[in-house]
């Protein structure tokens, strides 16, 4: 008895110190993410190397060849373009309206209660399921623009015309990214000190003014967050959009890197290309992410 | 309600109603198009607001027609174990994180926050090659360490390239999925506002750290841990890109990556859109109930990180 409370007290200042319990808690852990994260990040930097043959073709080393290949393809860097495009106009579009609405919920109401519960279900609906349904609602013949069509034949088609489809990707991704940005910027809202609000009040500053002086100032933390979440998240949620609703057309207006890299990989069998493609964006995610934190250096968080 | 501010209160209530109608509209059109037949529709010539009887008709036909009801079956083990994962793996390795002196808790952080910044969808070329073979990465030691060599010279034995492919598997693709340790950061930020006597009481009782972890940090987190939870849920429910080529017979494929299968026909005809859209809220009736009812729990389960 008095050996197990020995045992059980091994602490040194609070903390535990028993390694082999320690080894076992954080073992699964580190097993899966080992596993199925590490290994094929590293995987796909050591086959963009490699010129590798789908069906376990054997390899070969080739140096930068992959990257020069993929680099001085205009495909690719249309693509790249393309996302670009994509990245500022959709999470700006997602985190505008998100931040509207969050200003508008936090006012206490009647409505708001209902539209926090209702703003949030896109959250639940996957972007292919969701594609699928705006996919109909677009359609020139059958959807909601059909009337338009009917009235000036070929105004509206993202079949045909690369513009329109881009849109209707947008619009979905949108839709699909109000949610979370909804969530993180309205929480934030709500984390500011009463006091503060009612004091500049009592300063005489009104309603409009509160929101420009005080609340927008202290959700920068929050908005900073929501911009780092899109930007990383648009990279790669538009493809279930993508792939139900335009596969990449027409032409390939619609082909952001993400679906090119699963074209190229898993249709066309270019198992280096599309490891090279993977290994440039990854790059390309990192550089944005910490270009990010080193932006969030020079902004306040004061409270 | 600070003071009387009628004319902004309006214009707050005009954009939450336009907000709700922009979030609801499509899954509105969605159910009112489940109600119609496909005559109806065709005669009709497309998009047409009105509600008509034959949304059970559509129903029986997604589960009679289609393999939906199965692959909703798939979608839901997935996410459970998706969840489950996440959740469980993450406490854990959090507890130990927090409340264990280690030279490695630096490290091992950092490790498991890298996770966060590269999302699975970049990476699935070469995960699909792993989840191919999880043995893999066992084959590469024993190339690189010589084993196989030695093996071969001493006891003359080959040793066999050792494989276990786990494409088509629940848990195959559900691994995967699990790999982002978000839940690390939020489970890191709920333990860190616990009292730092709580241990240290509980060692005097004669608990060790595992009865301390089961007994008193468990009961302590069950609000993190079921939002959570929740929430991997969904997003398991909710991923597309990977179950769609980690998962190639339809019997394996979750309800999401069947109905887009369902979804790609002949573009010349006019497509089964009743059916489709009766399909789109039949794979998604589930994970939203589940955020509509557990909104609050979600949300502030999330939030405790702000805090």
């Amino acid at each position: 008895m008095v050996r197990r409370y020995c045992k059980a007290g091994k602490m040194r200042q609070g903390f535990y110190v028993g390694r082999v319990t320690y080894a076992m808690l954080v073992a699964p852990i580190l097993v899966l993410i080992f596993l199925f994260f590490y290994v094929p990040v590293g995987l796909a930097f050591f086959w963009s190397f490699f010129l590798e043959r789908p069906f376990g073709g054997g390899s070969q080393f080739v140096g930068m060849q992959n990257f020069s290949r993929v680099l001085s393809d205009p495909v690719y860097w249309e693509a790249l373009r393309r996302t670009v495009v994509f990245m500022i106009i959709a999470p700006g579009l997602a985190i505008g309206i998100s931040l509207v609405l969050a200003l508008a919920a936090d006012r206490g109401l009647r409505l708001s209660q209902a539209a926090r519960n209702i703003v949030i279900w896109p959250k639940a609906v996957a972007g292919a399921s969701i594609g699928v349904v705006f996919v109909f609602i677009f359609n020139p013949f059958l959807g909601i623009f059909s009337p338009i069509n009917d009235l000036f034949p070929g105004l509206w088609n993202p079949r045909i015309d690369g513009n329109d489809a881009f849109a209707t990707i947008v619009v979905a991704q949108v839709w699909n990214g109000i949610p979370f940005n909804f969530v993180i910027l309205l929480s934030g809202l709500q984390a500011i000190p009463d006091m503060l609000v009612k004091s500049a009040a009592m300063d005489g500053a009104g309603s409009w003014r509160r929101i420009l002086d005080i609340q927008l100032p202290l959700l920068t933390p929050q908005l900073f967050l929501t911009f780092v979440l899109e930007f990383v998240g648009t990279v790669v949620e538009a493809f279930g959009l993508i792939d139900t609703m335009t596969q990449g057309g027409p032409g390939e207006a619609t082909t952001l890197l993400i679906y090119k890299i699963y074209v190229d990989g898993f249709k066309a069998y270019d198992l280096s290309g599309a490891a090279t493609q993977t290994v440039l964006l990854m790059i390309f995610v990192i550089v944005m992410v910490l270009l990010q934190f080193r932006l969030e250096k020079h902004v306040k968080y004061e409270r | 309600m600070i003071e009387k501010a009628t004319g902004i209160d309006r214009t707050a209530t005009v954009i939450l109603l336009l907000g709700m109608a922009f979030v609801l509209a499509p899954l509105v059109i969605a159910f009112v198009t489940a109600t119609q037949s496909y005559q109806q529709f065709v005669q009709a010539g497309g998009i047409r607001f009105r509600i008509s009887g034959h949304f059970l008709d559509n129903i029986r036909l997604i589960i009679t027609e289609t393999q939906l009801p199965r692959q909703l079956w798939n979608s839901f083990v997935i996410s459970l174990l998706v969840a489950a994962i996440k959740c469980a793996f993450a406490f854990t390795a959090t507890f130990a994180l927090v409340f264990f002196e280690n030279r490695m808790n630096r490290v091992i952080f950092a490790v498991t926050i890298a996770t966060v910044m590269l999302p699975l969808e970049l990476v699935v070329i070469t995960t699909y090659q792993i989840v191919a073979n999880v043995l893999m990465p066992v084959n590469w030691i024993v190339k690189a360490t010589g084993i196989d060599w030695l093996a071969d010279r001493i006891a003359g034995v080959r040793v066999p390239e050792l494989r276990l492919n786990l494409l088509d598997t629940y848990i195959g693709i559900a691994a995967p999925i699990a790999t982002s340790c978000t839940s690390v950061f939020i489970y890191r930020q709920f333990f860190l506002t616990l009292p730092r006597d709580l241990p240290r009481a509980a060692a005097m009782d004669g608990a060790g750290p595992l009865r301390f972890m089961v007994d008193i940090l468990l009961p302590l987190s069950w609000t993190p841990l079921i939002a959570t939870f929740m929430f991997w849920f969904i997003g398991g429910w909710t991923s597309y890109l990977w179950p769609l080529i980690a998962a190639s017979t339809p019997d394996a494929q979750p309800a999401v990556v069947g109905l887009a299968k369902l979804a790609t026909t002949d573009p010349e005809r006019i497509p089964e859109v009743p059916m489709l859209m009766t399909g789109a809220l039949f794979v998604s009736i589930i994970p939203v109930t589940l955020i509509a009812v557990m909104q609050r729990q979600i949300v502030r389960g999330m939030n405790l990180s702000e805090k």
